[in-house]
């Protein structure tokens, strides 16, 4: 055998016996870890950057998941914040709902005069169930008229046609103001739009906010025609008016709340 | 000191992966290389350096000093005996990539028997085998190569 590695041989025998020899110390021997300790702290230097590549890996991966966790989270509560805002629109319209019905008041048509066809009509309550002047009235959902006259067992309705009764609406589609009024023969007319605002037939009028006599908001109906000029700027449409008034037989009245 | 640099690449490794898989033995890997590259010249001292990375990874990630000493000497001779056996026309590209995976093979098979008995050591060991075999691949493909562009 070569020389060179039969020495070969008799040192890995050499390092074979030494290796045991500190297995079989370190076993019985206390220094150990004093030693292991001062390995791990002179690497600690060279370590250094895979320790910071880990950690900031260990921080990305914390992150990310702690991300997907937060927006799971999130989801989550907007799905039952959706969930509660259904329930909370639902009590709520239930209130609104109750709140309307204890507000409305039914009424029968009692008396409407000939001679005063499409100014007014009489209904049959009056003070005695809350009935006060100026309260809305209703056909249909669409506003007929208003309380002009109160008895303690009846009261009069200024219907929509008539010449007499004036009230401040709103184009809904262009948020123009006009005055509603009735010519007396059965029309309703929409006065004061300004020419060229682009008001059209089809589009719906309600009550607007500028008179504390009415709500805001209450429909009336739409607008039937291209209106026609009155030469000052200003435009009359023709309005159909949602409430049926040639055949009005009851009607609703909506109550101011103290009344209740 | 190539070696120092390869035994510092498996501890940036394992610190890297925090021990949650075993590396492969590139120390080991290196010095295996060297050693058939120039056997007669650096058998002795590969027998030493493979002694004191075996004791300082010991002391680094063991516990306790002789373990990964004793075995990485255990592969350095076998691996100079195996070599130095075969005659010249049997050292085939077959015999150095099975050599090679002896040295990954031989201390993960035995830290797992003696040091993760029952933690989880044969799902490390697996998973090490699968980096390990296609490193030993490429080693033995490049020891070729490099064999073959010396004798040309």
């Amino acid at each position: 055998m070569d020389r060179r590695l039969t020495l070969a041989w008799v040192h890995g025998l050499a390092a074979l016996a030494l290796g045991f020899f500190l297995l079989g110390a370190s076993l019985n021997f206390g220094a150990v870890k004093d030693v292991a300790d001062f390995v791990a702290n002179v690497l600690a230097v060279p370590e250094y950057p895979a320790v910071f590549v880990r950690e900031t890996l260990r921080d990305i991966y914390t992150w990310t998941r702690d991300r997907t966790d937060l927006k799971q989270r999130l989801s989550e509560l907007e799905r039952e914040n959706a969930r509660l805002r259904i329930v909370s629109s639902v009590i709520v319209a239930e209130q609104i709902r109750a709140e309307l019905a204890a507000r409305t008041e039914e009424a029968r048509v009692t008396l409407r005069d000939p001679l005063s066809w499409w100014n007014e009509c009489r209904i049959d309550k009056g003070t005695n169930e809350g009935i006060t002047v100026g309260l809305p009235v209703f056909q249909n959902g669409f506003l007929a008229g208003r309380v002009s006259v109160v008895g303690a067992f009846s009261s009069w309705v200024e219907l929509l046609t008539s010449p007499a009764l004036m009230i401040p609406v709103v184009v809904e589609e262009t948020r123009e103001l006009g005055i509603v009024v009735g010519d007396g023969s059965g029309a309703v007319l929409l006065s004061y739009i300004p020419e060229g605002h682009g008001v059209e037939a089809g589009m719906n009028v309600s009550t607007a906010l500028v008179s504390e006599l009415l709500p805001p908001g209450i429909p009336i109906g739409v607008i039937a025609d291209g209106g026609s000029s009155s030469g000052t700027g200003y435009m009359t449409y023709r309005v159909s008016p949602g409430a049926s008034i040639s055949t009005l037989y009851t009607v609703s009245i909506l109550k101011h709340p103290r009344n209740r | 000191m190539i070696h120092a640099v390869f035994w510092l690449v498996q501890d940036l490794l394992t610190v890297l992966t925090d021990g949650a898989v075993r590396v492969p033995e590139i120390f080991l890997l290196s010095l295996a290389y060297h050693l058939l590259e120039r056997e007669r010249e650096v058998g002795i001292p590969s027998i030493w350096t493979a002694f004191l990375g075996g004791l300082l990874w010991d002391l680094r990630w063991v516990g306790f000093p002789g373990f990964y000493a004793l075995v990485y000497v255990v592969v350095v001779m076998t691996v100079l005996w195996a070599w130095n056996l075969l005659p010249a026309q049997g050292r085939t590209p077959l015999v150095v990539f099975l050599l090679f995976w002896a040295v990954q093979l031989f201390p993960a098979v035995l830290a797992v028997l003696v040091l993760y008995r029952g933690e989880g050591g044969e799902s490390l060991f697996l998973m090490q085998q699968g980096y390990a075999v296609p490193i030993s691949l490429l080693s033995a493909f490049y020891y070729c190569q490099r064999k073959k562009d010396k004798n040309a």
